[in-house]
């Protein structure tokens, strides 16, 4: 009876893994093909909606932070009226353009319905602009291997 | 579904902005403990505030 009131109660699980608590391991049971299919999907999912692939994960403080970030900057460009670049480029900088606000995942068709009056790059601001969409879209690309990487238990 | 009101943010405000955006990203995916955060992205924002504003003085003269 008194060993059972002495026992450690279980505490509640932090909400990021700390110092203390390593990284999930991967697990050895799970085949090398599953495995790496999970992680690519939580890449893609990573991509697609900025912070799942770590909300999947259970790195809620990553996860809001990635969503909240690209966000912010995918509204302060599409305010500023930046350019959102299209497929049908005319040379190899508005390619480049594409598939970095490409990198935004949903934000990029968000961003291109937003912006209903179009971009205007005459002014400062617009340049300004197009500069925070393109930097939402790397800075995503780079949460989604984040995402990836802690998946396949590299990082955490 | 109506336009966004243009944002007028000038070139200083903005740069502000996505340092503190950016810096923020940075210590979340780069650092797990939180003391280590709060030092990456002070250290991180310092640095864009230094280096950009660096880079202004140093571009100023071919300015005109």
């Amino acid at each position: 009876m008194i060993e059972d009131a002495i026992q450690p109660q279980p505490t509640e699980p932090s909400l990021e893994p700390t110092a203390a608590v390593p990284p999930p391991a991967p697990d050895p049971a799970e085949p090398t093909v599953q495995r790496e299919l999970r992680c690519w999907i939580l890449a893609l999912a990573g991509w697609l909606i900025p912070g799942l692939g770590h909300a999947l994960q259970k790195m809620w403080g990553r996860a809001f932070i990635i969503f909240a970030a690209v966000g912010t900057l995918v509204y302060t460009g599409a305010s500023m009226r930046g350019n959102v670049f299209s497929s049908n480029g005319g040379d190899a900088f508005d390619t480049l353009g594409y598939i970095a606000d490409m990198g935004t995942g949903c934000f990029y068709i968000l961003a291109r319905m937003l912006e209903r009056t179009g971009a205007d790059v005459s002014h400062s601001q617009g340049d300004y602009g197009t500069r925070f969409l393109a930097t939402a879209g790397v800075l995503n690309i780079l949460a989604a291997l984040h995402a990836y990487e802690a998946a396949r238990g590299r990082k955490a | 579904m109506t336009s966004f009101s243009p944002l007028s943010l000038n070139h200083f405000q903005a740069f502000l902005l996505f340092a503190a955006v950016i810096s923020l990203a940075f210590g979340y995916l780069g650092r797990r403990r939180p003391n280590d955060r709060i030092r990456y992205i002070l250290w991180s924002f310092f640095l864009f505030l230094v280096v950009g504003i660096g880079l202004a003085w140093v571009m100023y003269p071919f300015s005109r």
